[in-house]
């Protein structure tokens, strides 16, 4: 009896433990003073998206030491410096809401987004009804976009993008072009959208798409989806999912004798430094989307071009280079920037009609939203891991190096 | 048919390393009657430890799980016998706070100490595979991995049963007083316990590090495998690990075959609800784990 109770605490316990403790971060002093543009993020600086959300505050970061070296944003004839109070929201929902609801009782208007679509979600909602202003870095799950929020904008291209690239650059570039298509999706929302972007696109150009499987969001093992797919044999297995996932099924197509013979394609996971290193040569040939690479055409007054802000972000990191992580959050923070400067006012009203106006180039492609707020001017970049380094492959106009096809060489 | 062998082996070989990560849990909770949380920070613990060896001087990672389970079993001893000793004749809640702050601390200091980066151990050989009649494949990292994890559960047994000091602590399990006026020096052994089961904790991280990826995120993530490995199996016995984790194995394998894939983890809590339902014990659970005199 006694170890039924103790089963049955402690299950509670696990569950409540997992769903939601976590530790909140020191709060910044947030009070505006005098001669400084007070900016909120809350980031997923632990728990499951540590990873990604620390390269997002690089990239924040960067854009802070950047406009600062410039004197600071021009507002109504004196300069603003920028100061970012950050929060960390252990990549809880739930809890980047509180953070985004506090910031607006300390008086913090203008936003920049937390790492990913779940928080982004939940933090969009919140700027809605305090009538502050989001610049989202990374949410890009289209259904943010369609409950009628007027005042949070994303810089990056929108989840329906991010396979339906992939896809796109097959049919454009693989020669012989593979005949059949198997979508591997993990379950989380952003990333179904993601796979329904892919799937849509794929019957529109004409390939035979046989079979969707999902993975649990976060996994290590996706080798059931894998045993489904081995019988339907096809040639290329496009995965819309995330580091771990991405990770699990290269490795484990190689030890269940899965060899599409046109490889794999993978959305967020290529572009990562972790994937290379993680899987070594079993990566070559592997292909990937991205919202950025350092061939991104366009430039802007405070970074430059793509290069330049490679060789900025390099000389604040220990000469490492940024990924689209850090490129798109500097790229919100920008959009922010740039709106409050056309604007002349930090009043979050104004912020808000100036971003919704904004129609600029910059680093990291045009920023332009459509009436939901988001950027569908840009287009998605494509890359392939050739020789253990991600390289640029398509569009044609912004690529480093020729499509190695087929991709799958063992 | 070869599809559905080639499920059940790599739900076998699955369920083997997580029968090894819980191998420990099911030891302290049994001996101790502690519910360690921090027991996933432990299996990722091993796995730096025998990432940073491969990395420094290219030991295989199976070797690794050696030095893994020592560095593992020297921090375990310690953990016990000056933090969790303070509070182990407290109520449950008390020690499940404890290890769970513990587990918290050990996370974030990892987080710091080696980024919240993803790490594999890149061992060539461990992703290969031997393709058996019927096209099943059967990779050579995880299996190695599962021979080892039952290899390590049988040894352990042995040692519990025919060792003085597995019989101490056996017996400081089934009743700490009467132990005592043995002459066994309870302090030592549950210490000596939570030091093994670190150490095995440690030897699965290696194992994990070699067939998968981990980062500091995957500590709850590893407690919950150990917390329903452990409860499948039943409570205490070295057996009841083993076989709770190849069920575990099991069942997400065969689940994820006949039902959508995003269902996996319904199903392996399914049938922890089921067994516990029918054989509140576990598997292979023992009577006189629930009627051991308390102290």
């Amino acid at each position: 009896m006694r170890t039924r109770l103790l089963v049955g605490i402690t299950t509670a316990t696990l569950v409540l433990g997992i769903a939601g403790c976590g530790s909140k971060g020191a709060t910044p002093d947030s009070s505006t003073a005098p001669g400084t543009l007070t900016l909120g993020a809350s980031l997923s600086l632990t728990g499951a998206q540590a990873r990604e959300g620390i390269l997002t505050k690089e990239g924040y970061e960067v854009c802070k030491t950047v406009v600062n070296g410039k004197g600071g944003v021009p507002v109504g004839g004196k300069k603003l410096l920028l100061d970012i109070g950050y929060q960390d929201d252990t990549s809880k929902p739930d809890i980047a809401a509180q953070l985004v609801d506090q910031f607006n009782d300390k008086g913090v208007k203008l936003i920049l987004g937390p790492y990913g679509s779940a928080t982004t979600g939940a933090a969009a909602a919140v700027v809605e009804r305090n009538r502050q202003v989001m610049a989202d870095s990374s949410g890009a799950d289209d259904t943010i976009f369609t409950k009628g929020y007027t005042r949070t904008f994303a810089v990056l291209s929108p989840a329906t993008s991010y396979a339906a690239s992939m896809v796109q650059a097959l049919f454009d570039l693989a020669n012989p072009r593979p005949k059949t298509i198997a979508f591997v999706s993990a379950d989380d929302g952003f990333s179904k959208t993601v796979t329904n972007g892919g799937v849509a696109r794929a019957q529109q150009l004409g390939f035979t798409v046989v079979a969707t499987e999902y993975v649990p969001n976060g996994t290590t093992d996706v080798s059931s989806a894998l045993t489904k797919i081995k019988p339907k044999h096809p040639d290329v297995i496009v995965s819309s999912a995330h580091l771990a996932e991405g990770v699990a099924l290269v490795k484990q197509a190689h030890e269940l004798g899965i060899n599409p013979s046109g490889g794999f394609a993978e959305t967020v996971a290529p572009p990562t430094p972790d994937f290379v290193q993680t899987l070594g040569q079993a990566a070559d040939g592997v292909i990937g989307s991205t919202q950025w690479t350092d061939l991104t055409a366009g430039s802007d007054k405070w970074f430059g071009t793509a290069k330049d802000y490679d060789a900025t972000f390099a000389a604040q990191f220990n000469g490492r280079a940024p990924e689209y992580h850090g490129a798109e959050a500097t790229a919100a923070c920008l959009a922010l920037v740039l709106a409050v400067e056309k604007a002349g006012s930090v009043d979050p009203d104004k912020v808000r009609e100036a971003l919704a106006a904004l129609d600029e180039q910059s680093f990291f492609g045009p920023i332009r939203f459509n009436p939901m707020g988001q950027n569908t001017t840009k287009t998605m970049g494509v890359i392939q891991i050739q020789n253990g380094k991600p390289v640029s492959v398509w569009p044609k106009d912004s690529s480093k190096a020729a499509l190695i096809w087929p991709g799958n060489r063992s | 048919m070869s599809q559905f062998l080639q499920v059940t082996l790599y739900g076998l070989l699955q369920g083997g390393i997580l029968a090894l990560v819980a191998v420990g849990f099911s030891l302290v909770w049994g001996v101790l009657n502690v519910v360690n949380l921090a027991h996933g920070a432990f299996v990722l613990g091993g796995a730096y430890v025998a990432f940073e060896l491969h990395a420094w001087l290219g030991l295989d990672p199976f070797l690794g799980m050696v030095p893994a389970a020592l560095v593992l079993f020297a921090i375990g001893y310690l953990i016990q016998r000056f933090v969790v000793n303070l509070v182990v004749n407290a109520p449950i809640f008390i020690t499940l706070l404890l290890t769970f702050g513990l587990q918290l601390i050990a996370v974030n200091g990892m987080n710091l100490a080696f980024t919240a980066n993803y790490r594999a151990i890149p061992v060539g050989y461990a992703a290969q595979a031997l393709t058996l009649p019927g096209g099943v494949r059967l990779p050579v990292g995880r299996l190695v991995a599962a021979l080892l994890a039952v290899g390590v559960t049988l040894a352990l047994g042995y040692v519990m049963r025919r060792t003085r000091t597995g019989l101490s602590i056996l017996a400081t399990g089934m009743d700490r007083g009467a132990a005592r006026l043995m002459g066994i020096k309870a302090t030592h052994v549950y210490a000596l316990t939570f030091g093994i089961a670190a150490a095995l904790a440690g030897a699965a991280g290696a194992a994990v590090g070699a067939v998968g990826t981990f980062s500091p995120a995957d500590a709850g993530r590893f407690t919950l495998f150990s917390f329903v490995a452990a409860v499948l199996g039943g409570l205490g016995t070295m057996s009841g690990a083993l076989y709770g984790g190849l069920l575990l194995g099991l069942a997400e394998a065969w689940g994820g075959q006949l039902l959508p894939g995003t269902l996996v983890n319904a199903v392996a809590f399914a049938v922890l609800v089921l067994v516990l339902a029918l054989r509140p014990r576990g598997i292979a659970g023992r009577a006189f784990y629930a009627a051991r005199v308390e102290a």
